[in-house]
């Protein structure tokens, strides 16, 4: 019994360390590397009933044009508000805060949990949730089931926030506006990438947060991994399916830069204050200054329209001489 | 006892041999080959050291303990041919002690009695109601019923026990020393119940007891074990005799008669 | 009082009276009643009582009634509050009869559904199911995937749960005979063992952790149709065939010797009770999560109330822990969507504590 049982754990850890990149069928256009595509031809009207394949897999079809749309997720609201569908949302999440307008929005997710009740009382005609258990799949079953078109979006790379907004725009008839501001931001993108590309990597450590002494940061191919090398730098990464890394790698990979995400949110967090803790003294990252807070990481983290702000604000702390 | 007459046997024990599993792995035998027979309506006391495997005995007359080798019949059938159910319905344990679970009244535990005879799913029957105060009544209990089983002191808790098993309705009832913890009064009074009971209703007893002078002024027949044999069966006069206490108990006794001209054992202490 | 009435007719009716039963399985009916309606009435949107009565006469009863109410409220009243508050009585029901039986069947005052190793079991399967896309990315099943209709967490849940009571009672027997003490320490040993690789798979869940909360702490936001297909007809099988074994659960409050000699076989009712119990449990846990004190609460509230024979004791725990649930999943979707298992938690735990000081039998033993 107990041998048996400790071979079940021992199988479970392997799979666990052999995980790579978190899971999801790969966007409409396929593209796995972080790299910057042209941009697609002219755009057309979408033609209702519609069926698209979300991020998950899933065939939705949306029987018209939708006039009354419901987001789970702060990302998705920022992308239905810049197609131009702002007024358009029934629905938001509480922890929605751009643009300005949707703070009179209905709150159909409070505290992280979707409130089924409200969704179906606003009766949307689109529903974009958000993949990778964000928005449990319970609850997209259960909205599926009570006829919403539910729409899951799940990006894993700066290429595929770009394809998200564009199936968003077939969704709700804005191709034009969705062609068009996917365009910009791939230029911008690209110019981005293109000034940074050449310049010597430094290793950067990116800290998404530190509680009880376990630190968190970029997982091993995650979206922010992808950005950081995207603007310009060499991401030291933590284990995919817990986003952690041990005290001892980190020390081990010797960050030359460190960017506090979590410093936005807490005014305790300072250069100064992570210097001084214990076993991070010997960094060169530490020795060299090169701590630096990092204002800007609800873009960096949002994989919404003002993603490439997030690049740039990365490119920027790496690269200061190259980015202005 | 013998009547001349062969009457088949209620229940018998033939070539019993009955042990425990040792922690050791292994067996320890209690009962070493005891040849036994009960026929209807006889009284018999069952005596000896501790250990000398009276309860075993007992255990197995009741089906709970399953021989090494021999057996135990009743009517004639092997008891592991009997239904656990089927058994309840003919045999009944008077337990040393039991402990009651709280919240039941002591008419409520006496009808757990007539579970193995239990018809409907819900109900009870009309034969299963008369049962129960037959028990009550007989068991001299009759004015315990509403009360709380644990409020009861020794000796009505006793009187609640009999109860129980008289709901049985047994042919055969079985006694675990049944006077341990009682006060003379009591003693007395059970016993006396007891034969009476059998007088009533035909009932076999057989019943484990401990006091020597008690046995032979209460069962017809004693019987006497020792190192997991019977060493003596018959007329408690006849066979407690001061050599046998010697040799079985290991203690001298004196003997007395009493005015009706029973055998008493007086105990000899230095 | 009873003696003379006794000596008059030669019969004494034992057992509770008829005027009793039905007070308290009636009470019991319309206390559930009345929680149904309420549960389906109210939520974080406000349906109207008239539409509420009017949606459920029309859909439920099939009542020609003209359509006066939006499309959103009768999808919050029928597609998603009915599922959820019948999935909240047949849980609570479920829950409390099998913490009546286990209690009974262990002698143990402390014991409720999950203690041999069901909970532990359960949860390890549901977690793995839940885990199953990150661990195994050739297991990407999409979300929605199912089999028969219930999803890869449900199925595992059950199984888990099964299968751990399967191997306690195997591992607990010595010479044919399962001692009870045996199986709760075995039951307890198994668990923790269970729960370590719970606790091993919550590490690595990262974005899902929040998910396997919900189920460890128990939750009913996925009631559906579907489950509730799945689990009635399990639920009632064993809750049937548990209420009526009520004269052998009383016979074994007597001790394993005593319930012997008044007919039972003991060893094989020991094994009935425990598997029918752990059905119902892995039934419930595998729709609900793991819901606490439900079961432990509710038979001792009664056992206080109505006494401990199992005769009234089973239906009636049946009765009382559906309402029981229903309306502690109604306070639950009025605080947020918090998981009920935390409602159950924050009442339970002082109620309990609170039965404790009142009863001063409880320590020696509502069973002896």
């Amino acid at each position: 019994m107990a041998p048996r049982l400790r071979t079940l754990l021992l199988v479970f850890l392997s799979l666990a360390a052999a995980a790579c990149t978190p899971v999801g069928s790969p966007s409409p256009t396929v593209s796995q590397q972080p790299s910057i595509s042209a941009a697609p031809s002219a755009a057309a009207h979408s033609v209702y009933p519609l069926t698209l394949t979300d991020d998950a897999g899933r065939s939705v079809t949306i029987p018209a044009a939708p006039t009354r749309i419901v987001s789970l997720a702060p990302s998705n609201t920022e992308i239905v508000c810049a197609l131009d569908a702002c007024k358009d949302l029934v629905g938001v999440t509480d922890f929605d805060d751009y643009p300005a307008q949707v703070a009179s929005v209905t709150h159909v997710v409070i505290g992280g949990t979707v409130d089924v009740e409200k969704v179906a009382a606003a009766q949307p005609q689109l529903i974009v949730a958000a993949g990778n258990e964000l928005t449990p799949s319970a609850v997209i079953d259960q909205l599926a089931q009570l006829g919403f078109p539910v729409l899951s979006l799940y990006p894993h790379t700066l290429d595929e926030v770009g394809d998200d907004i564009l199936l968003v725009g077939r969704a709700i008839d804005a191709q034009a506006g969705a062609t068009q501001l996917v365009a910009s931001m791939r230029a911008r993108a690209g110019a981005l990438v293109a000034a940074v590309g050449s310049a010597e990597r430094p290793r950067v450590f990116y800290e998404v947060g530190v509680f009880e002494g376990t630190i968190y940061t970029a997982g091993k191919d995650s979206f922010l991994a992808s950005l950081i090398t995207l603007a310009g730098g060499d991401p030291i990464t933590g284990d995919p399916a817990s986003t952690s890394i041990q005290l001892e790698d980190l020390i081990a990979a010797d960050p030359q830069l460190i960017l506090l995400g979590d410093a936005a949110y807490d005014s305790t967090i300072t250069p100064a204050s992570v210097a001084a803790r214990s076993g991070w003294g010997g960094m060169t990252a530490v020795v060299d200054g090169k701590i630096i807070v990092m204002a800007d990481d609800l873009v960096i983290t949002r994989p919404g329209p003002r993603i490439v702000d997030g690049l740039e604000a990365l490119a920027r702390a790496i690269h200061p001489d190259l980015v202005p | 006892m013998s009547t001349g007459v062969a009457t088949a046997p209620l229940v018998a024990a033939q070539g019993l041999v009955v042990g425990y599993p040792l922690a050791s792995g292994g067996r320890r035998e209690v009962l070493r080959g005891v040849d036994l027979a009960l026929t209807r309506g006889e009284l018999v006391a069952l005596l000896g050291t501790n250990g000398s495997g009276k309860t075993t005995l007992l255990r197995a007359f009741a089906g709970t303990l399953h021989p090494d080798a021999g057996s135990v019949t009743l009517d004639g059938r092997s008891l592991g041919d009997w239904s656990r159910p089927a058994l309840a319905r003919r045999i009944a344990v008077l337990p040393q002690q039991l402990e009651l679970p709280v919240g039941f009244t002591v008419a409520e535990l006496v009808a757990m009695g007539r579970a193995p005879h239990a018809r409907r799913l819900f109900a009870s029957t009309a034969e299963d109601d008369r049962a129960v105060a037959r028990a009550l009544l007989d068991a001299d209990a009759a004015d315990l019923a509403d009360r709380r089983a644990e409020e009861l002191s020794g000796g009505e808790r006793q009187r609640l026990l009999v109860a129980m098993a008289l709901a049985q309705e047994p042919d055969l009832l079985l006694l675990d020393e049944p006077t341990l913890h009682l006060d003379l009064a009591h003693q007395v009074g059970l016993l006396s119940a007891i034969r009476r009971l059998r007088a009533q209703r035909g009932i076999t007893v057989l019943a484990v007891l401990h006091d020597l002078n008690l046995a032979a002024g209460f069962a017809p027949r004693a019987v006497v074990l020792d190192g997991g044999r019977i060493v003596a069966d018959g007329l408690p006069d006849e066979i407690l005799s001061p050599d046998l206490v010697q040799r079985v108990f290991g203690v001298p006794v004196d003997e007395a008669r009493t005015t009706e001209g029973r055998r008493h054992l007086a105990l000899r202490l230095d | 009082m009873r003696a003379a009435a006794a000596a008059t007719t030669g019969r004494l009716a034992v057992g509770p009276s008829l005027t009793r039963t039905a007070i308290v399985l009636g009470g019991g009916a319309i206390v559930l009643v009345v929680a149904m309606v309420v549960a389906v009435a109210v939520g974080s949107v406000g349906v109207s009582i008239g539409d509420t009565a009017a949606i459920l006469g029309h859909r439920l009863l099939g009542l020609p009634i003209p359509r006066t109410w939006s499309v959103g409220a009768e999808q919050i009243i029928f597609d998603v509050r009915l599922p959820r508050v019948l999935t909240a009585m047949l849980v609570g029901g479920g829950l409390a009869l099998a913490g009546t039986v286990f209690q009974a069947l262990l002698r143990n005052p402390m014991a409720d559904p999950y203690i041999i190793g069901t909970a532990a079991g359960a949860s390890l399967g549901a977690i793995a199911g839940l885990m199953a896309p990150i661990l195994v990315p050739a297991l990407a099943i999409g979300a929605g995937s199912s089999w028969l209709g219930l999803g890869v967490v449900q199925v595992l849940a059950f199984a888990g749960g099964l299968g751990t009571v399967l191997l306690v009672y195997a591992v607990s027997r010595t010479n044919g005979r399962v001692p009870v003490v045996t199986l709760l320490l075995t039951g307890y040993a198994v668990s923790s063992v269970l729960a370590a690789g719970v606790a091993l798979l919550m590490f690595f869940s990262g974005q899902r952790l929040g998910a396997i909360f919900g189920w460890l702490m128990g939750s009913l936001a996925n009631a559906r149709w579907l489950n509730l297909a799945f689990a009635a007809p399990l639920l009632a099988i064993s809750g049937a065939l548990l209420v009526i074994r009520w004269r052998r659960l009383n016979l074994l409050l007597l001790g394993d010797e005593p319930a012997s000699h008044l007919g039972l076989d003991v060893e094989r009712e020991k094994l009935a009770l425990t598997m029918l119990a752990t059905l119902a449990t892995s039934t419930v846990v595998a729709i609900s999560g793991t819901i606490g004190f439900v079961g432990l609460v509710v038979p001792h509230l009664l056992r206080l109330a109505i006494g401990p024979d199992h005769r009234l004791l089973l239906p009636a725990s049946i009765l009382f822990g559906a309402s029981l649930l229903a309306l502690a999943d109604l306070g639950a979707r009025l605080a947020g969507g918090v998981p009920v298992g935390i409602v159950t938690a924050l009442i339970g735990a002082p109620f309990f504590i609170y039965l404790l000081r009142r009863s001063r039998d409880l320590s020696r033993g509502a069973v002896a």
